[in-house]
């Protein structure tokens, strides 16, 4: 009746292990679980990590030390009766008196083997040596059970006051002593193999662990093995194979010094194939694998709630950029285009310092020093200033700090109503102090973003207006239009000249004609400067041509300077922090795939925690 | 071959008395009152936040025990639980007498429960309603209890017995398992315990003292059920000694007292057969031990029991269950109130911090003066018109002077200008008030709760052109406005005789108003608003409230100042404006109200009121009056 089912196949060497890929991998998870602490899921995942890493820290420290088997299932399945036919003689108490019977662990190691460095403080373990050969090579803790242990009632809940049972504390003792076991061997029979008390306990403990998977109780229950095993896949477990023996029986065969039965032989080699020497090493290479993975998937399923949101929280930032953008693209556009006289003394700037020489020049020059007598007018603010080519205004302390930017169209209200925003949507991706700041910025921060954002409009600025007045320097440089111009004026002047000329010396002197007076000169100047101002309007007007679309385009340029962005810079350094984490993280993952798919032709017939329970 | 049922204590019939049918019908009215009352309050539990009383041992006993078993003729229900492989369905076929719920070697198949009716009783009962939260079904063959397809309803096969044997008020129940992976199966057995009167509790060596299994057993126990022990696959007789020790411990940890317990020797052919055997162990219940006694019938030893006694006693245990001032249905009711209570002190937080002092600019005085003039302008007869003309010309003179030198501007370009600093004041404002509430959920975790997922995945990209359109789309005055500022004209001009002149004074003296509007949520005794920013629609429990400060804008005021405050018309300019800005104020209210928080203030307010409710005082009522029976 107890066998062993054949499908066992004969352990691979561990070829495909890659260590330094794995010794890699664990650095890089180190670091990136640590790498974003002020990012509340981030700190969730480096807590879990902080678990998982002592675990695998250990697992490569005593890579060649004996496997600790822990032996765990519901009270009555025969765990005690097992570890002692294993033992080879009555270690642990076992038997029918009374549930449940294993209060204390009993831990069985070979005479030979020195386990002081297994720390089981507190749990009143006690330890007994055998010589059995199938404990020779590991170290076997028989556990208490999980299920005789109530949940923590309320002391209104069903049932009399106080109980016997509530002094029983076995299943904190079990949550104790598993997290030093490298191996689980999980004991069942027909009545606990969907026992949900051992199932909840298998759940917190099987990742990372190998699992060794016994029916007991063989000569009497019936062989549920293959359901047994479709329950373990329901859980997520992979079983290859489970043993099926009878405890007693095989105590006593063991006891007698007998043969032991197929079944329970079959436990024995399994242990002796799986769990020693270079097998002991694999199960603990690949127990650290399984570990990382099965941190990444957790990682994984922590994090994946927060992707959405950060991509929201990515585009919601690219958008309240662009609002405040075209709010100041919209005031500067305004501002640029109405400040036309300051235009225009650019113009006649550049005007008088390249023409010289010829009479309309001349005139020009005349025009802008009677210009220059009226004392210009003390240009305020940022355009005022940058227009007239006086250096970048002051940012006034406290509430100034808000009105000087509001010629540039920014107001205090539209900055906090992207801030109020960008926080919903940074709440969203858990995102918040002390990574992003507050809907109001302190008066410092004000004070410092409001002079960037002013000292960066004002260099953009005067960029933007340099690139257009250089733009209109070859029209003024244009020697035709100049040439033009002096004909032009300059044959008036000749001509009235030359006129004056001639009735003074024909007329006159000559023809003895009276002198007329001044009056012709009069007249003729009035003309001549009428001439003058409006050849100097055509040559502005030439100038100036197209200033509006230029305004325009260089408007629409204003993203490319990212002037808004100390206002959002909190909230934009954010979001791509969380999403280069996330990125990595996807990257350990892949890299994680990679080499468990290396080791995975290389696998036992141990179980293990595959994925999530179905 | 079978020894009929040795008596036990418990067995023997009761002494005559009063027929409990009258009891039950007593109690029928308390009962349904009750009923209808928890069914209204677990809607408020729910809004507030407590957890459904429906996993509560009161609840389970007041509706799947009193309630459906108060009115109708009284039926002993007999169910047979226990841990998963334990031999449940192997017993119940024993027990009736075929093969009713089919027994398989894997653990957890039974998915849904099979009753065994009595011949003819299934025309004359409502399983639907005996069984609250089965969906009844004809029994067809054993496998109707593993529930074929993965099935998730809760099912409940029914037979009515064959063979004529089984007692004409009892029905039989095979349940599902109370420890194994799937909790659907606890809930379907905890559904059938809480619906029967006895219990076969089915044990085993390995599964006595598993705390699912204790748990299980143990609010039976507090129900006051009357529980049959049996102990399955026992080696027998090498472990009868065993025995009491089992039962004393599986007693002490539940506070069962066994009617009779019985011992069921482990032998897999028989089982197989359908034949095993039941051993009586009178010892255990305060009887005589006989090794050499035989197998009995527990089939007969059920039929033999006191229906009406074990019935009533079963009823009372979970009445008073339902009465249990801790773990009973007031303790329920203490702890809605607390919530309740919370909800109030979440409400007083937000009253507290939500609120938000919106500094409007000053009002364009020509907006409320206009207002004023079209009023008085059938009353103008009696005025210097000639002089208002002058000063009118003046004025539209002095302004289109300053318009061409561009230091002035139209009243169009000053009313757009006002409007855009007025929308950046709200914007403010909805910006600090979103602020204020987050900061108040992070105080206040009931807050958390209702707000904290509002203001998260709200769209506050929508809020603010929600309020941008409010805004736009406000009047600068409004029908309703205009109808305030008359009413109120007319009722001081009735009230003051002198009072053209005075406000004629008060009109030159050129009052500015400088308005300071709080908006607030839950404000208590806030300043009744002037009519125009009230009724419209728009829920009492966002407020505005105002303060708004007056005063002269002319140097030459002096005399001026001190005849509007003799005479009270300060009061009436401050209402006037204030009804003005008061209304401005309403598109943040609106957008605050219908789009930020929709209608959670409605649901704080009625939550913090929960406690309050008339069916809380009546419920108390009730209970104290049920007690009474119990406590005489």
């Amino acid at each position: 009746m107890s066998e062993s089912l054949p499908v066992v196949s004969q352990p691979q060497p561990p070829t495909g292990f890659d260590d330094a890929g794995f010794d890699e991998l664990v650095t890089g998870l180190e670091r990136w679980s640590g790498s974003l602490p002020d990012w509340p899921p981030g700190r969730r995942v480096r807590a879990e990590w902080d678990e998982v890493a002592a675990r695998l820290d250990r697992a490569r420290r005593e890579l060649s030390r004996v496997l600790v088997v822990g032996v765990i299932g519901g009270t009555g399945t025969g765990k005690s009766t097992l570890v002692n036919a294993l033992a080879g003689r009555d270690v642990s108490p076992a038997g029918d008196v009374a549930r449940p019977t294993t209060v204390a662990p009993v831990v069985v190691v070979a005479r030979d083997v020195d386990c002081s460095w297994l720390s089981l403080d507190g749990v009143g373990a006690r330890v007994v040596t055998s010589d059995a050969p199938a404990v020779a090579n590991i170290v076997l803790v028989d556990c208490p059970d999980p299920d005789t242990q109530g949940v923590d009632r309320e002391a209104t809940g069903p049932g009399p006051s106080t109980r016997p049972s509530d002094t029983n504390h076995n299943r904190d003792l079990l949550e104790k002593i598993l997290p030093a076991c490298d191996v689980l061997l999980l004991v069942a029979t027909a009545q606990k193999y969907r026992s949900w008390s051992v199932a909840s306990e298998v759940a917190a403990f099987a990742p990372g662990r190998p699992l060794l998977f016994v029916q007991t109780h063989a000569s009497r229950d019936p062989d549920i093995r293959d359901d047994w095993r479709r329950e373990l896949g329901r859980q997520g477990i992979d079983a290859p194979a489970v043993h099926r023996v009878d405890g007693l029986e095989a105590a006593r065969r063991a006891a007698a010094g007998l043969e032991p039965e197929a079944g329970f032989a079959g436990l024995v080699r399994a242990i002796d194939e799986e769990l020693v020497g270079r097998a002991a090493r694999r199960v603990r290479r690949t127990g650290a694998l399984d570990l990382a993975g099965w941190f990444l998937r957790q990682s994984g399923a922590q994090l994946d709630p927060y992707r959405q949101p950060v991509v929201d929280l990515t585009a919601g930032i690219a958008a309240e950029r662009a609002r405040l953008e075209g709010l100041m693209g919209k005031a500067v556009a305004g501002k640029l285009k109405a400040s036309r006289p300051a235009w225009q003394r650019i113009m006649q700037d550049e005007l008088v310092e390249r023409w010289h020489g010829g009479p309309f020049a001349m005139f020009l020059h005349a025009i802008a020093a009677l210009g220059s007598m009226w004392p210009r007018l003390r240009a305020g603010g940022l355009f005022g200033r940058v227009l007239s080519g006086q250096g970048l205004p002051h940012v006034a302390a406290g509430d100034g700090a808000w009105q000087s930017i509001e010629e540039v169209g920014l107001a205090e209200a539209d900055v906090e109503q992207t801030r109020s925003i960008l926080v919903g949507l940074a709440a969203r991706a858990a995102i918040g102090e002390p990574m992003t700041g507050r809907v109001r910025l302190d008066e410092s921060a004000v004070q410092s973003s409001v002079g960037t954002l002013m000292e960066r409009t004002g260099n953009w600025l005067v960029g933007g207006v340099d690139r257009l007045v250089a733009a209109r320097r070859d029209r003024v440089d244009s020697s035709l239009v100049r040439t033009a111009c002096e004909l032009v004026f300059s044959g008036v002047i000749l001509a009235v000249l030359g006129r004056a000329a001639w009735n003074f010396f024909y007329g006159h002197l000559w023809m003895g004609r009276p002198v007329g007076g001044l009056g012709f000169l009069q007249e003729a100047l009035v003309w001549i400067v009428l001439l003058g101002l409006l050849l100097r309007w055509v040559v502005f007007a030439r100038i100036r041509a197209g200033l509006d679309q230029d305004i325009a385009a260089l408007v629409t340029r204003l993203p490319g300077a990212r002037l808004v962005d100390p206002f959002l810079q909190d909230f934009s350094t954010a979001s791509a922090e969380v999403a280069a984490f996330l990125e990595v993280g996807d990257t350990l993952a892949r890299r994680h795939e990679a080499l468990a798919s290396r080791v995975e032709e290389g696998r036992s017939s141990l179980g293990r925690l595959k994925g999530p329970g179905g | 071959l079978v020894n009929p049922a040795a008596p036990s204590p418990h067995f023997t019939a009761a002494p005559a008395g009063e027929r409990p049918q009258s009891r039950y019908a007593s109690w029928a009215g308390n009962i349904g009152e009750l009923c209808g009352l928890v069914e209204s309050l677990a809607v408020v539990a729910a809004e507030i936040g407590e957890p459904p009383p429906t996993d509560a041992e009161w609840y389970g006993q007041l509706f799947g025990k009193l309630r459906p078993q108060v009115t109708r003729d009284p039926v002993l229900v007999a169910a047979v639980c226990g841990g998963t492989n334990t031999g449940k369905s192997l017993i119940t076929n024993v027990l009736v007498g075929g093969e009713i719920s089919r027994s398989v070697p894997e653990a957890a198949r039974t998915r849904c429960a099979v009753a065994s009716l009595p011949r003819g009783l299934a025309g004359g009962i409502d399983l639907a309603a005996l069984f609250p939260g089965f969906t009844p079904r004809p029994w067809t063959d054993g496998d109707d209890a593993l529930g074929g397809t993965e099935q998730g309803d809760d099912l409940l096969f029914w037979r009515e017995d064959p063979s004529g044997r089984q007692p004409e008020r009892l029905i039989l129940v095979d349940t599902p398992d109370v420890d194994g992976t799937l909790r659907e199966n606890w809930q379907r057995a905890e559904a059938v315990r809480n619906a029967c009167d006895v219990i076969i509790a089915l044990l085993t060596q390995q599964k006595y003292n598993d705390a699912a299994v204790r748990d299980f057993f143990a609010a039976a126990a507090a129900a006051n059920k009357s529980l049959i022990v049996v102990f399955n696959m026992v080696s027998w007789p090498a472990q009868r000694q065993r025995i009491a020790g089992w039962l004393s411990t599986f007693n002490a940890e539940t506070g069962a007292a066994p009617l009779a317990v019985y011992a069921v020797p482990h032998d897999f052919a028989r089982a197989e057969a359908g034949a095993i055997e039941f051993f009586q162990l009178p010892e255990l219940t305060g009887g005589v031990a006989d090794a050499a006694a035989g197998p009995v019938d527990l089939a007969a030893a059920l039929s033999g029991v006191d229906f009406d006694r074990i019935k009533l006693r079963a009823m009372e245990g979970a009445y008073r269950v339902v009465l249990d001032s801790k773990s009973g249905m007031g303790g329920w009711l203490d702890r809605l109130e607390a919530s309740s209570r919370q909800w109030q002190e979440a409400r007083g937080v937000l009253a507290e911090e939500a609120r938000v002092r919106v500094e409007l600019p000053a009002a364009p005085r020509e907006l409320v003066w206009s207002e004023i003039w079209d009023w008085l302008e059938p009353k103008r007869s009696r005025l210097d018109l000639g002089l208002t003309r002058v000063y009118r010309m003046a004025g539209s003179g002095v302004a289109w002077l300053g318009r061409r030198v561009g230091i002035g501007r139209t009243a169009e370009e000053r009313q757009d200008d006002f409007a855009a600093i007025e929308l950046a004041a709200l914007k403010h404002a909805l910006a600090e008030f979103i602020d204020r509430l987050d900061a108040a959920c992070r105080r206040n975790p009931r807050l958390g709760t209702l707000l904290g997922n509002t203001l998260v995945q709200g769209d506050r990209a929508s809020w603010y052109a929600d309020l941008e359109r409010r805004h736009a789309a406000l009047p600068m005055v409004s029908d309703d406005y205009r109808t305030f500022v008359r009413g109120e004209l007319d009722r001081f001009s009735r009230e003051n005789p002198k009072f053209l002149q005075l406000l004629l004074t008060g009109l030159s003296l050129g009052s500015v108003a400088r308005p300071c509007v709080t908006v607030g949520l839950f404000l208590a005794g806030s300043v009744a608003v002037p009519a125009a920013a009230a009724g419209h629609g728009l829920a009492t429990l966002v407020h505005t409230a105002g303060d708004w400060v007056v005063c002269a804008a002319a140097p030459l005021a002096g005399e001026g100042v001190l005849g509007l405050t003799m005479a009270g018309l300060k009061p009436l300019i401050e209402r006037l404006f204030a009804g003005w800005s008061a209304e401005r104020s309403r598109a943040l209210t609106e957008t605050l109200h219908d789009v930020v928080l929709g209608d959670r203030l409605e649901e704080i307010d009625r939550r913090a009121g929960a406690a309050a409710r008339p069916e809380v005082a009546r419920a108390r009522r009730l209970l104290h009056e049920c007690g009474l029976e119990f406590s005489r």
